[in-house]
C-alpha cells in the first residue's frame, strides 16, 4: 500500500515534469491550426515546422557550430583540467598549496564581474567573429579542476609509484592510469561543460554577429526575438527548440550511470 | 642481478629528519631484510632506493652504477606494494606485462616471461581476469610477477604481506622466499613484522628513529641483540627486564634487585659496571626461563597470573616481586592462577644492558 502510494506521488512528480517538454514535442508535429492545444497528439503530423524553421535561419550550420564549440571546450576542459587536477593533487613543487587557494577564489569570482573584460580582451585581440572567441574564455575551469583534483587524491599514493617503476612519464600516468579509474568524475565534469557550453547565450551574442558562426541557442535568440510573435510562429521556435534540446538528452542518457555514480559519491550537484 | 650500497644517506621531511647516517651494503643475491617499528624510516629507505623519493644527502648505488639522483624508470628496480598497487582496470595478465611493453620488449619474450612467472607463482588460472575478481593472496602474487618478469636488478618488498590473514601470509612468505631463491636476484625487503624479519632474511637489519641499531644473520640479532632496543624488538613474547645493579661475589657475579638476586659467569666486559655499581637491565628471553622443582636451585620466585596455553607452549605470565616476567614453557600440567610458581634461569642466555642501552655482552653467544 505504502509502495503503491510512493509509486502515485513519483508518478504526479513526472507528469509535472515531463509534460510541458512532451508538449513541446508534440506541438513541433503540429499543423498551425491545432498548435496552442494541450493535446500531446498531434491530428495531423507533420514536418512542416521543421522545414519552416530550417528554411528561414542556417540551424544546420548553427547545430555544426554548437557541437564543434562545446565538444572542443569539453575535450579542452577534461584534458587540461586534469592535468592541473593531477599536478595540483600528486606533484610536490613550490607554490602548489598557492595555487589550489587560487583555484578555489576563481570560484568565488561571479562571471557577469569578468564579462566586460574579457569582452575588452577578445576585441584587443581580433577575434571578435571567429570560433576563438567563442572556445578561448572557456578551455579552463576551476569547477573542473576542484572536482578532479578531489578525486585523484584519493588514488593510492603506491599506484603511482608502481606506475613510475612500471617506466610511465607523468602524462601516461594521468591518462592511462588516472583517467580510466576516474571514469565518473570526468563524465560529470564532462557532462556539466558540456550543458554549460551548449546553452550558453550571452556570451555568443556578445562576440559573433555572422549568423554563419553563430551557436544554436543564440540563432534560436535572434531567430525567436526577429520572427515575429504569435502562435504561427510558435511552432518552428518550438522546433529549433528541439534541435537544441536533443542532444543534451542524448549525451545525458548515454552517460547518466556514471553521471549519478559520481553524483552519488562526490556530492556535487549540477 | 646487482648489488646495492647506502653511503651515508640522510633524509629530511622538511625540519624532521627521518633516515641518517644511513650506511648499508647489500651483495648480488642477498635478501636482507629492514625491520622496526613506525617511523622508523624502512619504508623510505626502500623508496629512495626506489628513486620514488629524493636523497637529502649521501648516494645510493646499485651496480657499478650511482643512481641517487635517476629517475624509478632508469634505476631497474621492481618493486611489490602493502597494497599490491595494481591496475584495476586491467586484466592479471597486462598488469604482469604492462612494464614490459613500456620498455617495448618484442611480444614473445613478454609471453614467455609471463608464462615462466605464472608458473613459478602458480598464477596461470587467473591471468585473465581483473584485480577485483581476485583474492588479496592472488593478488599479492600477480603484484609479484610484475616483479618479477621485469627481471630487476633489485627487488623491493614493502610490507608487501600485511593486508593478507594469518595463514596465507605464512603461505606468501615461504613463495616469497622460493621465488627468491630461485631466481636469486638481489632483495630488499621491509616489515614490521617479527616472523618475516626472522624467516626471510639472509641478513637482518634493525632500524629505530632512522638509525641503523643492528645488522647480523637473524639468528646472529637474535641471540646477540647490540641493544637493549633491538633485545625488546625482536622475539615474541618480548624479552623479559630487570633493572639493578651489578656485584661481586664468591663464584662470580651477581645480579641484585632489591631482594633479587640472579648469578652470572663474570665477563671483562662487565668489569667497569661492576666496578662503577652503575645501573644495568638485565634481559632474560621468555624460552629461557623454566618452571623450577622448589627443591632445585630457585633464582626467581613469583606467583602465576595467567597461564596462555598456546598449544606446544604455555606462556607464564608470572608476577616476581612486583616485576611482571613472562616465561614461555612446554605444554603440560601448570600451576593454576594465583599459586606459587618457581623459575629457573639459564645463565647462559642472560643479557646484560648499560644504561645507554648498549649491550655488555656483545659476542658471547656462541652456542
Amino acid at each position: 500500500m505504502r509502495r503503491a502510494v510512493f509509486y502515485v506521488v513519483l508518478g504526479l512528480a513526472a507528469v509535472a515534469f515531463l509534460y510541458p517538454f512532451l508538449w513541446m514535442a508534440a506541438t513541433t508535429f503540429k499543423s498551425p491550426a491545432e498548435v496552442g492545444g494541450l493535446s500531446l497528439i498531434p491530428d495531423q503530423p507533420t514536418l512542416e515546422n521543421y522545414r519552416l524553421m530550417w528554411a528561414r535561419a542556417p540551424f544546420g550550420r548553427a547545430l555544426i557550430n554548437s557541437l564543434f564549440v562545446a565538444t572542443t571546450i569539453t575535450v579542452s576542459v577534461l584534458v587540461f583540467g586534469s592535468a592541473a587536477a593531477y599536478a595540483l593533487a600528486r606533484l610536490r613543487f613550490p607554490g602548489r598549496g598557492i595555487l589550489n587557494t587560487v583555484t578555489v577564489a576563481v570560484l568565488l569570482v561571479p562571471a557577469q564581474l569578468t564579462l566586460i573584460p574579457t569582452y575588452t580582451l577578445i576585441v584587443e585581440l581580433g577575434w571578435i567573429d571567429s570560433y576563438a572567441a567563442l572556445i578561448a574564455p572557456y578551455v579552463f575551469n576551476a569547477m573542473a579542476i576542484l572536482i578532479l583534483r578531489q578525486f585523484f587524491l584519493q588514488v593510492p599514493r603506491s599506484l603511482m609509484d608502481s606506475a613510475r617503476l612500471d617506466g610511465m612519464g607523468e602524462l601516461r600516468i594521468l591518462f592511462t592510469v588516472f583517467w580510466p579509474l576516474a571514469k565518473a568524475p570526468l563524465a560529470t565534469v564532462g557532462i556539466l561543460t558540456f550543458m554549460g557550453a551548449w546553452n550558453e547565450v550571452l556570451w555568443p551574442l556578445l562576440v559573433v554577429r555572422d549568423e554563419q558562426l553563430m551557436t544554436l541557442p543564440q540563432l534560436l535568440t535572434v531567430f525567436s526575438l526577429g520572427g515575429g510573435a504569435g502562435p504561427r510562429q510558435l511552432a518552428p521556435k518550438l522546433a529549433a527548440a528541439m534541435v537544441l534540446v536533443v542532444p543534451v538528452v542524448a549525451a545525458y542518457t548515454f552517460l547518466q550511470r556514471y553521471f549519478i555514480e559520481s553524483m552519488a559519491s562526490t556530492g556535487i550537484k549540477g | 642481478m646487482a648489488n646495492v650500497a647506502f653511503k651515508r644517506v640522510r633524509k629530511d621531511f622538511g625540519t624532521t629528519t627521518v633516515v641518517q647516517d644511513f650506511d648499508l651494503h647489500v651483495a648480488d643475491g642477498e635478501l636482507v631484510v629492514l625491520v622496526g617499528g613506525s617511523g622508523c624510516g624502512k619504508s623510505t629507505i626502500l623508496r629512495m632506493l626506489a628513486g620514488l623519493e629524493s636523497v637529502t644527502s649521501g648516494t645510493v648505488h646499485i651496480g657499478e652504477r650511482e643512481v641517487t639522483h635517476l629517475p624509478p624508470r632508469e634505476r631497474d628496480v621492481a618493486m611489490v606494494f602493502q597494497d599490491y598497487a595494481l591496475y584495476p582496470h586491467f586484466t592479471a595478465r597486462e598488469n604482469i606485462s604492462l612494464g614490459l611493453r613500456l620498455r617495448k620488449v618484442p611480444k614473445a619474450e613478454i609471453d614467455r616471461r609471463v608464462r615462466w612467472a605464472a608458473e613459478i607463482l602458480e598464477l596461470e588460472p587467473f591471468l585473465d581476469r581483473k584485480p577485483k575478481q581476485m583474492s588479496g593472496g592472488q593478488r599479492q602474487r600477480i603484484a609479484m610477477g610484475r616483479a618479477m618478469v621485469r627481471e630487476p636488478a633489485v627487488f623491493l618488498f614493502d610490507e608487501p604481506l600485511s593486508n593478507l590473514d594469518a595463514a596465507l601470509r605464512g603461505q606468501m612468505r615461504h613463495e616469497i622466499a622460493r621465488m627468491q631463491r630461485r631466481i636469486g636476484t638481489t632483495t630488499l625487503y621491509v616489515t614490521h613484522d617479527q616472523m618475516e624479519a626472522m624467516t626471510l632474511g639472509d641478513r637482518l637489519v634493525v632500524l629505530d628513529g632512522g638509525r641503523i641499531l643492528q645488522v647480523g644473520r637473524p639468528i646472529d640479532v637474535y641471540r646477540a641483540p647490540a641493544n637493549r632496543f633491538v633485545a625488546g624488538f625482536i622475539g615474541t613474547p618480548p624479552m623479559n627486564f630487570l633493572d639493578g645493579r651489578l656485584e661481586r661475589d664468591l663464584d662470580g657475579l651477581v645480579f641484585v634487585s632489591d631482594a633479587l638476586q640472579i648469578p652470572l659467569a663474570a665477563k671483562r666486559s662487565l668489569d667497569t659496571a661492576v666496578e662503577s655499581r652503575e645501573a644495568v637491565t638485565l634481559g632474560v628471553r621468555p624460552e629461557n626461563l623454566a618452571l623450577a622443582d622448589a627443591s632445585g636451585p630457585v633464582t626467581l620466585r613469583g606467583q602465576l597470573v595467567l597461564a596462555e596455553v598456546l598449544g606446544a607452549t604455555t606462556h607464564l605470565h608470572v608476577d616476581v616481586g612486583g616485576r611482571p616476567l613472562i616465561a614461555a614453557v612446554p605444554s603440560g600440567p601448570a600451576p593454576a592462577p594465583g599459586a606459587a610458581v618457581a623459575l629457573s634461569v639459564d645463565p647462559r642466555w642472560l643479557h646484560v644492558f648499560a644504561a645507554d642501552g648498549s649491550s655488555l655482552l656483545p659476542d658471547s653467544r656462541d652456542p
